[in-house]
C-alpha cells in the first residue's frame, strides 16, 4: 500500500538491491559467456565488467547503509503498539450501520405489506 | 546525531552477523569472478599437458561459478532476513504504520457516524410523518372502515380540514373561557367559602 511509505521506502530498496544482485549474476555469465567465443567482443566485455564491478559496489554499500540504520534504530524490544482499539471502533461502526440497514429494510418491508 | 544504543547480545550479534555474511558474500563473488577471468587466460607453458591443463581449468571454473552462485544466493538470503529484522525491529517505520492505519479507521469510523446521523434526521422526519397518519387514521377512521394506511393517507387534506373545524373550538376555547371558566370557579368557591374579590 502506498500509505506506509517509511516502511515501503526501506523494503522496496531492499527489493531493489535482491533485483541487482540476480543482475549481479547475469553479468558474470555475460563476460564469462562473451570470453569462451572465438572472437570476443572487447567493448561488450569491458561495459559488462564495468557493470559487475559497480553493482557488488553498490550492493556493498546499501547493505552496509541498511544495516548500519538497524544498528542505530533496534532496541531489542518488542513493539507494543497496535490499531486494535481503532479496528475495533470502526468495526463497531460498520455494525451500526449494517443494523441500521436492517431495521430500515424491515420497515420497508412493513410499509410494503401494508400497501398490498 | 544518533548514537549506538546498547543493544541486548543477540540484537547486536545478529547485526554483526549480517555484516560478516555481507562481506564475506561479496569477497567471495569479487574473488571467484576475478579467479575465473584469471584462469581464462591461455598460457603457452604449462606444467601438464594442455588437455591435462584444460580439464583443471575447466573443472576449477565450474567450481568458481557455482561459488558466485552460492553467494549470491546467500546475498538474496541476507536481504530477506534484512527486510523481516526491519519489519520487525524499526520503530519509526512501525510506529508511523500504525498511526496511518488509527487514522484511516478513526476517519472511516466517523464517515460512517456522519452518515448513520444525517441518515437519523431524515428518517426521523419521515417517521414523524408515518406515526402521525398511522395514529390519526387507527383511532378514527382506519379501524371504523377498514380503509388502507395508503389511502387514509390520502384522504388526510380532507381529514384535516374537519379536524381543524373540531379543533378551533377547542383551542379558541381557553381564551373567551376565562370568563365563563372564572365564573364557574367562584360558583364552586361561593358554594364551599367566600368568593374571590371578582365576583362582587
Amino acid at each position: 500500500m502506498a500509505t506506509y511509505s517509511l516502511a515501503n521506502e526501506r523494503l522496496r530498496a531492499l527489493e531493489d538491491i535482491e533485483r541487482e544482485i540476480g543482475a549481479i549474476l547475469q553479468n558474470a555469465g555475460t563476460v564469462i559467456l562473451e570470453l569462451s567465443k572465438e572472437k570476443t567482443n572487447e567493448r561488450l566485455l569491458d561495459r559488462q565488467a564495468a557493470a559487475f564491478t559497480a553493482s557488488v559496489q553498490h550492493v556493498e554499500a546499501e547493505l552496509s547503509g541498511q544495516i548500519r540504520y538497524l544498528t542505530q534504530v533496534a532496541t531489542g524490544q518488542p513493539h507494543e503498539g497496535s490499531s486494535y482499539s481503532s479496528r475495533k471502533d470502526c468495526q463497531m461502526a460498520l455494525k451500526r450501520v449494517d443494523y441500521a440497514r436492517l431495521k430500515l429494510s424491515d420497515v420497508a418491508r412493513t410499509c410494503e405489506q401494508m400497501l398490498e | 546525531m544518533a548514537q549506538q544504543r546498547a543493544l541486548p547480545q543477540s540484537k547486536e550479534t545478529l547485526l554483526q552477523s549480517y555484516n560478516k555474511r555481507l562481506k564475506d558474500d561479496v569477497k567471495s563473488v569479487m574473488d571467484n569472478f576475478t579467479e575465473i577471468i584469471k584462469s581464462a587466460k591461455i598460457e603457452d607453458e604449462t606444467q601438464v599437458s594442455r588437455a591435462t591443463q584444460g580439464e583443471q581449468d575447466n573443472y576449477e571454473m565450474h567450481v568458481r561459478a557455482a561459488n558466485i552462485v552460492r553467494a549470491g544466493e546467500s546475498l538474496m538470503k541476507l536481504v530477506s532476513d534484512l527486510k523481516q529484522f526491519l519489519i520487525l525491529n524499526d520503530f519509526p517505520s512501525v510506529n508511523e504504520a500504525i498511526d496511518q492505519r488509527n487514522q484511516q479507521l478513526r476517519a472511516l469510523q466517523e464517515e460512517c457516524d456522519r452518515k448513520l446521523i444525517a441518515l437519523r434526521d431524515e428518517v426521523s422526519i419521515d417517521l414523524y410523518e408515518l406515526e402521525e397518519e398511522y395514529y390519526s387514521s387507527s383511532s378514527s377512521l382506519c379501524e371504523a372502515n377498514g380503509r388502507p394506511l395508503c389511502e387514509a393517507y390520502w384522504r388526510l387534506d380532507l381529514d384535516t380540514d374537519s379536524a381543524d373545524g373540531l379543533s378551533a373550538p377547542v383551542l379558541a376555547s381557553p381564551e373567551p373561557s376565562a370568563g365563563p371558566l372564572q365564573a364557574a370557579a367562584p360558583a364552586h368557591s361561593h358554594a364551599s367559602g367566600p368568593g374571590p374579590t371578582e365576583h362582587a
